[in-house]
């Protein structure tokens, strides 16, 4: 019989909620209290993640995400400073038992196999991705999707962009650059850098498509069954507290 | 306080800020879009780091020694890579 994962779709929240759901559905699995899981999520207000170790002084304008009414907040991963917009994004989060067949010991190797889950479900849509060492899955050289990974409590997490639109302009206004003069360049570079479904296919991808395509992206990939599940009332409980108590705090975006 | 910003060759951009005290790490903070796992090590670090002297050598060995003895990953960057940061910006800090 087909391993069966639960399946979560949970729409358009803010950074602060976001971030603490992914964390309470950590602790939840740890707990045994949920199966394995997918979750999907998009961000309204648009906003800006940076990774654990960075410096959210350092990375983020914070002047510019304010006149944009742009949320800032800092992971539980590592990785870099990433643009998460509201329609241009569609983001991912899997949360996996230490002990399943999927993770390895390596870094590095899991990230591989989680991401083969994305690449299987970019080739359904007519996007021959491929995986990029350390964490970015690419198309002809592109990138279009970034991906971060953190284990605690015996429970892999991994998170993840889908790009269905990019905007560089925008991006490196919200991002800082160190100097006005290499602003556009950066821009520039982007530009031949990043692509989105959209871009690659020269159509409007809805996010039900893209959404459909990764579910079986991910169940042929994985060999397993996602069946469409609920939040239990734990995590739903647990992620409020979260996100008052640290995600929405200054003292956890700013601490470093 | 000294700042300085390493790109590691196929890997991850390190940034550190130092304050330094007759060639000793006063203080450091190491940030960038590198992975260490966990993740809480990186605030036991920079302080396992205040005091030692900024010698190239010894820094490399004791930031291994460190993520060894936790049964650390490190990830996108070395502790060579740190090290060398670490040095960059000490030699700023004047």
């Amino acid at each position: 019989m087909t391993e069966k994962w639960r399946l979560l779709d949970t729409g358009l929240h803010n950074a602060f909620y976001n971030m603490a759901l992914d964390e309470a559905i950590a602790l939840a699995r740890s707990r045994s209290l949920v199966p394995n899981t997918l979750r999907f999520f998009r961000w309204d207000p648009s906003a800006v993640s940076i990774g654990y170790f960075q410096s959210m002084e350092e990375e983020v304008d914070i002047q510019a995400c304010k006149q944009r009414d742009i949320d800032y907040v800092r992971r539980r991963t590592g990785g870099g400073a990433v643009y998460h917009d509201r329609d241009g994004e569609l983001t991912y989060s899997l949360l996996i038992g230490r002990d399943h067949r999927l993770i390895s010991d390596d870094f590095q190797e899991t990230y591989g196999t989680l991401c083969s889950g994305l690449t299987s479900g970019l080739k359904r849509l007519g996007i021959p991705a491929e995986f990029k060492p350390i964490n970015d899955i690419i198309v002809a050289g592109k990138k279009i999707s970034g991906n971060a990974q953190t284990r605690s409590m015996n429970v892999v997490h991994q998170h993840g962009t889908i790009l269905r639109e990019v905007d560089p302009t925008l991006m490196f206004t919200l991002l800082k650059v160190p100097n006005e003069k290499i602003r556009d360049k950066l821009i520039r570079s982007a530009e031949e850098r990043v692509t989105s479904t959209n871009r690659y296919l020269r159509r409007e991808v809805a996010f039900e498509e893209l959404k459909e395509a990764f579910i079986t992206g991910f169940e042929d990939a994985f060999n397993i069954e996602l069946v469409p599940g609920e939040i239990l009332e734990f995590e739903e409980k647990l992620s409020a507290q979260l996100k008052v108590e640290k995600y929405a705090t200054r003292g956890w975006n700013f601490k470093r | 306080m000294g700042k300085a910003e390493y790109k590691v060759k196929d890997g991850k951009l390190i940034r550190v800020q130092l304050v330094k005290k007759e060639n000793r790490i006063e203080k450091v903070k190491i940030t960038g879009d590198f992975f260490l796992h966990p993740e809480e090590l990186i605030e036991e670090l920079e302080q396992a780091l205040a005091g030692r002297e900024l010698d190239e050598s010894n820094l490399a060995k004791s930031i291994r020694i460190v993520i060894e003895q936790k049964g650390a990953t490190l990830l996108g960057a070395s502790p060579e890579d740190f090290t060398r940061c670490i040095v960059m910006a000490g030699e700023k800090d004047d």
